[in-house]
């Protein structure tokens, strides 16, 4: 196309635009007070235009990133006319197209010379949002009103002045004021960092040449997006997936996506069974950002990310009322994770029909926890989500071995668990271990990354411990022909050691508390495997054993490799008859492409 | 009495560049081919070629050096090429795959391919072996050290081959005693082995930065050791005055014996000293915006300084190794003169990573290269001179350039050997329009408000393509461009950092001015000692400090710069006020309202080297003719049309003469090629200054 701007200044303000994304979500960091903040990254910031369009979608977190697109134009919906310069508004609930409640978004709008350009927004995870159970994750929870506070569009800023009034209002019904008043700082700090990149952006290039920019910007993304479609063999593709009972008593749900691929557009259909009184309730915008991820895993674009990629796409979030397009009063505190990992994987496996050689493995699903307690230290109230619980496996892919420690889906690996010194420091506990868990990546040619195990003991006081998530029952989703045999390590729990030295081990969404010399582990998934593993490379899995990655009764019972006596060579021959017993073709992966065992 | 010269030497990948500043502020260069077998053999050459130019004795020259300055790539190079040591980790039991976990972050939003495969493990898992042993967060012993574990897992190192060792425990940096006691075990059981400990290497707060800085300088520093060992013992047999200095990645120099342990300090040695040579070579015409870019035969390093400020980053992911330890930011690409070229499965010209090095080194070298580089297409379109490189050092075979450019690349494709030529080259630019766009638009900076500052060998020709490609109207090309980084090292100082952590809160009973006064002194003791060991006299010794300060519940912290001496209520104070500002200033507010900690201090110390005094050159009223060599046939564009060049000898070039391009000047070391549209003048300081005319 026949660009109205010079490439330089294309280039430039593209560049300008991703530095100003990038210096708000290194404020968050650097000025967080909770870990969710300044480790965890669970943060994610985004610039809009006047419209409001997406402009630039950081490379955050993309369960937040999707939803921030409906739930802008709401926002400022909401307020019509009545956006000033130095307003700044605030907002979390799911009604008015929020994620979760605990997702707490704030929206500057960006005035230059008296005119409306820009929106810097930042939505981050409040370690807490009031609620009877702290960190917001209140499993016994059958109503929205009962998870915490709700805040629909308001303004925290009302032309420059600080209304103390109101963030009173909110921080009053948050538990451990100080963190969620620095990290509503932060955020404050985040959108005028945005903001000063952008007015120097304008000072610069003016409106005019910007405003063309970002119009290329767009156009490129949705022409990247078009192409990608169009190569995409027109047809109605669906896949489904399970989603397991993590403690509601409704059993497992299967959720349903549809995709209609016609020339350059994509429409997704989704159908999920009616909402629950538990809290996995997905309302539009989370879905939307479930939608939006399967899409993305699946077109691995470059760069320009901003709203353009999604003008080709259309979505259908099946009847209002059900799991995936939930209405008040349905509880929905869990669904970032659950059932949203399961709405991506659902899009996933439709597209695996559509263009199967693109698809890669599914990735580890979130079963973690949260902790709060009183520090003994200071007798201050703590609370936190320890993200550091949820990194699973990654998943294999056509070419190479998942990723360790990278997950969950969710978040595609722009989550961080926080150095566990700066945890340590911050918290009364001790993290006794933070390691990869043996045979957890998920058995195939390609085999899954490792879940991690994080095992925590409070220091001279009892924690509450608060497990959500699932992954406990359905091991993450391998890819063509992937097998696992050896299923247990591939699963995630919640293993508690109590000071008698007894074990309790959870496999449903539980609040527990333990005291000092208990231990709590939480085990999450890794990431599924591609191919099936009887055509893994006998080598890669004697590696993985030196590794200690890979057990020697997984060796044999998924592999059916055999390893000589002492375990520093593979024994070629019995691993021959083994594998041939199996029914595989041929042991050597090289020379085979074939992903399915052939019978002899 | 002062010393008659001051040597560098830069050991690139290609060349070994050597300056020699007499102290009547004479400059001079001179290169030989890389040895990275064995670096003296390189340095011996150059010191040969600088014997015989002087008509002196290697000997009298180094004896008549005050300083003998080294910045080399040995420890870059092995990292890259991941040929460092086999290296075995001790580390806290529960957290032996922190290394490996790396905080669960992959680094690249959407990227998930096999061009991003899972970080390469320096010390894979069953080198990583869990010690049972625990410190608290307040440095209390929680679990004492099982020492028979160590025992047993050194045992093991032994057997696998292990030739280096890391130790890292948790909180280490609280309480050292279980690293050191490990230390002291490690030692008895692999004498000799080398071992290092993640409080000695990286005493700040961080298990997996400490860690993993650790196990980067345990599996470089005995490579670093070999390489200083032969150049200090060299030197002194050379009867050097003073032991030879190496340049660091903090843009400061240090002794052989502080670099050989710590080669974590050194990754970055010879690009390191590029941003003070570019802000030296531009502060006559007011530039202190400089990008330089340093094409040698290897390697493209690129360097940004804005406002006089080039960024030194601590704690970063570099070539996907977390490092601790500060270093000057430099961007590398594998581009540079020996970059090879080929065609691709998919009929694609690529041009590098890959280099020819020195050897086999380009064709058109005649020692045995068949891969046609871009030094070679150069050749065929004209820009170097067959007869002239090196000063006639080495002379270049431009039939056997020919004849590679065609079979390799021209053939497969399909077309001319010029547009073969001309597509090599400009492949190799739009490589590094790339790297110089990673610096500066993808940080929010416009290329072109900044000079391009031409160093290594070359880059001359390709400078002016590349300021048009990013839209530079000022380019600066020292005389000493080909040999930048060793000019740099030259006029730089001695400096050492160092890093304690030291928390407390800077309110209430906490604030413990006299521990954190003491600490101060015990860091700058041992600076000052070291200093003097290295020769400095006492008045050549000056300390700047800064402490990293957070408000209580952050977790990370904002760098204050504070004044050597002691620190009273008074002027706590003041570094509190100032500690709000710099926040308001990095993220718009501040909370003065609210409880500030310290964390870390560093203590920067510079022992100060006088300056070469470097003489401004006069015009003798000749005229540009007499500095022309010939006419010879250039090609500047795609189109194959060859414009009959004026060739220039720069050292007859005198000063404030403009000449047009297009034009090439031809100077010892490098060549300058003038496109179209450009204006080149030699300037009083020994730089040409190249403006585009039409911009």
């Amino acid at each position: 196309m026949s660009s109205r701007v010079d490439p330089i200044t294309l280039a430039v303000v593209r560049g300008a635009l991703e530095t100003a994304q990038r210096e708000m979500t290194l404020t968050l960091e650097k000025t967080g007070r909770s870990s969710v903040f300044n480790l965890a990254h669970d943060y994610s910031n985004a610039l809009f235009d006047h419209f409001p369009e997406m402009i630039l979608q950081g490379q955050d977190i993309p369960i937040h990133l999707g939803s921030l697109i409906p739930a802008m134009k709401e926002v400022a919906e909401y307020f019509g006319d009545d956006i000033h310069e130095g307003d700044v508004i605030y907002h979390n609930d799911p009604a008015y197209k929020g994620s979760h409640i605990l997702d707490c978004c704030m929206y500057k709008p960006v005035f230059y010379k008296g005119e409306l350009v820009f929106w810097t927004v930042c939505k981050g995870h409040l370690t807490d949002i009031g609620g009877p159970v702290p960190a917001g994750y209140n499993p016994d929870a059958t109503e929205i009103y009962a998870e915490g506070l709700r805040i629909p569009p308001v303004k925290l800023w009302d032309k420059g002045k600080r209304r103390e009034d109101v963030i009173n209002l909110l921080l009053t019904n948050m538990r451990a004021r100080r963190d969620q008043e620095g990290d509503l700082n932060a955020q404050y700090g985040a959108c005028r960092v945005g903001e000063r990149n952008l007015l120097a952006l304008l000072d610069k290039y003016g409106v005019e040449q910007v405003q063309a920019c970002i119009a290329e910007l767009k156009n490129m993304a949705d022409e990247q997006m078009r192409a990608l479609i169009r190569e995409v063999p027109d047809g109605v593709y669906t896949g489904s997936a399970l989603l397991e009972d993590a403690g509601h008593g409704f059993g497992e749900m299967e959720i349903t996506s549809t995709i209609t691929i016609r020339d350059d557009k994509v429409h997704i259909e989704v159908q999920s069974p009616p909402q629950v009184p538990y809290f996995i309730n997905s309302y539009e915008g989370n879905s939307m950002s479930g939608i939006y991820l399967g899409l993305m895993m699946f077109a691995q674009l470059p760069p320009p990310y901003n709203e353009g990629l999604y003008r080709c796409v259309t979505v259908d979030l099946g009847e209002k009322g059900t799991l995936c397009n939930a209405e008040e009063p349905a509880p929905h505190v869990n669904c970032t994770t659950t059932p949203m990992e399961t709405l991506t994987d659902a899009v996933r496996k439709a597209f695996e029909q559509a263009a199967p050689e693109r698809v890669t493995a599914s990735w580890g699903h979130a079963s973690g926890i949260n902790i709060a307690g009183i520090d003994p230290r200071t007798n201050e109230q703590y609370v936190t989500m320890v993200l550091a619980s949820i990194i699973s496996g990654a998943g294999a892919t056509q070419v190479m071995d998942g990723w360790h420690a990278c997950g969950p889906l969710c978040c595609f690996g722009a989550l961080s668990s926080g150095d566990i010194e700066l945890l340590e420091y911050s918290y009364p506990i001790v993290i006794r271990r933070y390691g990869l868990i043996q045979d957890s990546g998920g058995a195939g040619m390609h085999r899954g990354g490792s879940g991690t195990v994080w095992e925590v003991e409070p220091i001279d006081h009892e924690m509450t411990v608060i497990a959500f998530g699932e992954g406990r029952e359905i091991p993450t989703m391998g890819a063509a022909g992937a097998e696992n045999k050896l299923l247990e390590p591939k699963l995630g729990k919640l293993v508690v050691q109590r000071a008698d030295q007894s074990e309790e081990i959870h496999k449903k969404n539980t609040i527990l508390t333990v005291k000092s010399g208990e231990r709590v582990a939480n085990f999450n998934p890794g990431g599924g495997g591609f191919g099936h593993p009887l055509q893994r490379d006998p080598v890669a899995v004697l590696e993985d054993y030196r590794n200690g990655l890979v057990s020697l009764e997984a060796a044999k019972l998924e592999y059916g490799v055999v390893l000589n006596a002492d375990s520093i060579g593979v024994d070629q021959q019995a691993t021959e008859q083994l594998r041939q017993a199996r029914g595989a073709t041929t042991t050597d992966s090289s020379q085979s492409t074939s992903t399915k065992p052939t019978a002899q | 009495m002062r010393s008659q010269y001051r040597l560098g030497i830069d050991a690139g990948g290609t060349f070994t560049d050597f300056v020699l500043a007499e102290n009547n502020g004479e400059l001079r260069v001179f290169k030989s081919p890389s040895t990275p077998q064995d670096g003296t053999i390189a340095i011996k050459a150059g010191l040969s070629q600088i014997s015989e130019a002087l008509g002196k004795s290697i000997e009298e020259i180094v004896q008549s050096c005050d300083l003998c300055i080294n910045g080399t790539t040995v420890a870059l190079n092995a990292l890259i090429e991941k040929k460092g040591v086999k290296v075995g980790l001790l580390c806290t039991a529960g957290h032996e795959d922190s290394l490996e976990i790396r905080l669960g972050h992959k680094e690249e939003g959407y990227r998930y391919e096999a061009d991003f495969p899972p970080a390469h493990m320096i010390a894979p898992r069953h080198l990583r072996k869990p010690i049972n042993e625990r410190v608290l967060s307040n440095g209390q012993i929680d679990q004492a050290m099982d020492e028979q574990e160590i025992r047993d897992a050194v045992a093991y190192f032994k057997a696998q081959g292990v030739e280096s060792v890391a130790i890292s425990f948790v909180w280490a940096v609280r309480n050292p005693e279980h690293e050191k006691r490990a230390k002291e075990i490690v030692q008895e059981m692999m004498p000799g082995v080398f071992v290092c400990t993640g409080s000695e290497v990286y005493p700040q707060v961080r298990e997996y930065t400490r860690t993993s800085t650790t196990v980067v300088n345990a599996y470089l520093s005995p490579v670093m050791r070999r390489y200083v060992e032969k150049i200090d013992e060299y030197f002194r047999s050379l009867g050097a005055k003073y032991p030879v200095r190496y340049f660091q990645s903090n843009g400061g120099l240090a002794v052989g014996e502080a670099m050989q342990g710590r080669a974590v300090n050194a990754i970055n040695s010879g690009p390191a000293s590029a941003p003070q040579a570019g802000l030296f070579v531009g502060q006559p015409f007011d530039i202190n915006n400089v990008i330089t870019v340093d094409m040698g035969g290897t390697s493209f390093d690129i360097t940004l300084t804005k406002d006089g400020h080039t960024n030194l980053n601590k704690n970063i992911d570099f070539l996907r190794y977390r490092i601790g330890v500060p270093m000057i930011q430099v961007e590398t690409l594998g581009a540079g003169g020996g970059s090879i070229c080929h065609v691709d499965k998919y009929g694609m010209l690529q041009v590098g990573p890959e280099s020819a090095g020195a050897t086999p080194g380009p064709v058109c070298y005649g020692k045995g290269g068949t891969q046609p580089t871009v030094t070679d297409a150069n050749l065929v379109l004209g820009y170097l001179n067959p007869a002239a490189v090196l000063g006639g050092a080495i002379r270049l075979d431009r039939e056997a350039a020919i004849h590679a450019v065609k079979a390799h690349v021209a053939d497969p494709l399909g077309i001319s050997v010029e547009k073969a030529a001309f597509g090599i080259s400009t492949i190799v630019n739009l490589n590094m329009v790339n790297g110089i766009r990673r610096v500066s638009i993808e940080r929010g900076y416009d290329p072109r408000d900044f000079a391009l500052l031409c160093a290594g060998g070359a880059a001359g020709m390709h400078i002016t393509a590349l300021a048009e490609e990013i839209g530079s109207t000022t380019v600066l090309v020292p005389k000493v461009s080909s040999v930048f980084c060793a000019f740099g090292q030259i006029i730089s100082d001695v400096r050492y950092n160092y890093l304690a952590s030291e928390p407390m809160r800077l309110d209430g009973e906490d604030v413990n001015l006299a521990a954190l006064n003491d600490k101060f002194g015990e860091l700058e003791e041992q600076g000052r000692e070291h200093l003097l060991s290295d020769g400095f006299a006492d008045e050549q010794i000056s300390c700047t400090r800064s402490v990293e300060m957070r408000y209580v519940g952050q977790i990370h912290e904002c760098t204050v710069e504070i004044h050597p001496g002691k620190i009273t209520q008074e002027k706590l104070a003041a570094i509190l006020d100032d500690f709000h500002k710099r926040h308001e200033e990095l993220y718009t507010y501040s909370e003065p309202h609210n409880p500030v900690e310290l964390v870390n201090i560093e203590s920067t110390m510079t022992g100060h080297v006088a300056k070469p005094d470097f003489q401004d050159l006069i015009a003798k009223g000749s005229s540009a003719e007499e500095a022309l060599i010939e006419y010879r046939p250039a090609l500047f564009d795609a189109d194959g049309h060859w414009i009959d060049t004026a060739v220039y000898s720069g050292p007859k070039l005198d000063v404030g003469l403009e000449i047009q391009g297009p034009a090439i000047v031809e100077e010892p070391t490098t060549n300058i090629v003038v496109r179209p549209g450009w204006t080149l003048v030699l300037e009083s300081n020994h730089c040409y200054r190249l403006t585009r005319r039409d911009a």
